[in-house]
């Protein structure tokens, strides 16, 4: 355990999808200014995780702490509203919405009030400076990597204290995942914590200070990147 | 030249009440994915609270006022809306959705045998509004007054709540929801708010067209149902869940009905099943379908 207190906690819960039970005692912890990669393959349960913290799925038991407040039977709405940015697998931008809109959701509903600046505020500036050019592109015209982008920057737009990426690095071609690492490691030095679930083992060392390795809705590896790339039973777990 | 005048002016008229009937259907099914089969009855419910109301007040206030007494019935609606969708509605959107069809069906006969219960079977009328409107007469036709006011707020109606809908942050929010109620709420959105309230603002919608018409059409049992069915006709040529397929398709409707009133009165209504036929052949969503 490392010694940053926990910002967003996990505490043994166990989550249902339908008559499944996809996550089993899945304990994990967030630091204040940490980032944190919970790695494994596809159907491990590393989206029902992202999605149980942030209250999109019930837990079935075990509790949700955010700041040490318990928030297990707070709606998903109140979580975001009190600082869980999160941006899916799939961005989940409202196609029928401009950039400038989905931006500014999150500003309208931000605890401090939309401020007066432009839409694309700083922050977002310079993680995405392309963004800019986007505000007046609706949704659906965005390409797969700019959908990724402006989802990041519409997370950060609530001025959230921990973001939850789902896969930010899928489907991009490996310059543009570069320039994803670098967003991360700038929203870290921002202040605002990661939890990222990523599947690929490489990426995710790049960006985490610790990393989980999940496997069947278990948490079978909790530690630094680099030991979990020494940890052979894990790797094997991980590569399939 | 003023048959052709006044043949289209009819057309506006029927346009505008069924814009406000049916783009409050749209707007339910748009955000929540709800077809409301009640919403007919909160149409009726709208004009027979609007006849009681001004009936009440005839007597003491001056005609004018009587205007602002109508939109009691509007409010009427809305507060049964904004009652019904937190108890009744809700539990079911997890459910598939003839749950949901039975509900809406069942609320549609219960507030039918409501209306009947309260204000009985004799027809309740509001005609002094119409009346002090008098006829009006401009570019060789004379023409009621009220219709004329009832394209006028048809018109104020579209726009403004396109200028809602498009133009407010609330807007925003409803479309987004509409869109990804999922994402929605992990930005922060209370959904549950925003369903409340596009549902609310449906039989708003609702209500106020049932309220218009009054003074002309009076306030029957059954006008609910018949309601209901232009508005489906309509929805489904402009495409359920859009503001400008209900706009669109209000028109058409208005205007077919007109040529149907004048020159194929016995199948006028078996015309626009056809041309609703013909466009769910060919575009199965209607003509302002998303993509």
């Amino acid at each position: 355990m490392t010694a940053t207190p926990a910002l967003l906690e996990l505490d043994r819960i166990d989550t249902y999808r339908g008559a499944a039970h996809v996550l089993r005692a899945v304990s994990m912890r967030v630091g204040e200014g940490e980032a944190v990669c919970l790695v494994g393959r596809n159907g491990a349960g590393k989206t029902t995780t992202l999605d149980s913290a942030l209250g999109l799925l019930p837990v079935r038991a075990g509790r949700v702490l955010f700041r040490g407040q318990d928030v297990t039977r707070r709606a998903a709405h109140d979580r975001a509203r009190l600082g869980i940015g999160y941006a899916p697998e799939d961005a989940g931008i409202f196609p029928d919405l401009t950039v400038a809109e989905n931006l500014m959701i999150g500003k309208w509903l931000a605890p401090d009030g939309p401020g007066t600046g432009s839409v694309v505020d700083d922050r977002m500036r310079a993680l995405f400076p392309e963004l800019d050019a986007l505000v007046d592109r609706r949704g659906l015209n965005l390409s797969g990597g700019q959908k990724k982008m402006v989802a990041v920057a519409r997370a950060m737009a609530l001025g959230p204290s921990v973001l939850l990426l789902d896969e930010p690095f899928e489907g991009l071609a490996p310059v543009v995942v570069t320039r994803f690492v670098d967003a991360a490691r700038k929203i870290k030095a921002m202040g605002v914590s990661l939890l990222i679930a990523e599947s690929n083992v490489t990426n995710a060392a790049r960006v985490a200070d610790r990393l989980y390795a999940i496997d069947r809705g278990e948490i079978l590896f909790e530690g630094e990147p680099a030991r979990a790339l020494e940890h052979a039973e894990v790797m094997k777990t991980l590569r399939g | 030249m003023d048959t052709l005048l006044t043949q289209i002016l009819n057309s506006l008229f029927y346009a505008s009440t069924l814009f406000l009937i049916a783009s409050g259907l749209s707007l339910v099914y748009g955000v929540m994915r709800i077809v409301n089969m009640a919403h007919g009855n909160l149409y009726a419910f709208g004009a027979y609270v609007a006849a009681w109301a001004v009936g009440l007040a005839a007597s003491t206030l001056h005609w004018s006022l009587l205007f602002i007494v109508l939109l009691v019935g509007a409010l009427a609606a809305a507060a049964v809306g904004a009652l019904l969708e937190p108890t009744l509605l809700r539990p079911l959107y997890r459910r598939p959705e003839e749950y949901q069809l039975l509900m809406t069906f069942g609320l549609l006969l219960i507030l039918e045998d409501v209306m009947r219960l309260v204000w009985g079977p004799h027809p309740l009328t509001a005609s002094a509004l119409s009346d002090a409107l008098g006829s009006i007469s401009f570019m060789g036709v004379t023409y009621p007054g009220y219709n004329l006011f009832v394209i006028a707020v048809g018109v104020v109606a579209a726009v403004g709540l396109g200028a809602f809908v498009y133009r407010t942050r609330f807007g925003v929010m409803l479309r987004a929801t509409s869109q990804n109620m999922r994402m929605a709420s992990a930005l922060g959105i209370d959904v549950k708010r925003v369903y409340v309230q596009a549902f609310t603002l449906g039989c708003l919608m609702a209500g106020l067209g049932g309220a218009i018409v009054v003074p002309i059409q009076g306030a029957v049992l059954g006008m609910g149902i018949d309601a209901l069915i232009l508005a489906f006709v309509v929805v489904v040529i402009g495409g359920l869940g859009s503001l400008e397929g209900a706009a669109v398709g209000a028109l058409i409707v208005g205007f077919v009905r007109t040529l149907g009133i004048t020159y194929f009165a016995e199948v006028e209504l078996a015309v626009l099943y056809l041309i609703a036929a013909v466009v769910l052949f060919v575009r199965p969503a209607g003509l302002f379908a998303r993509a």
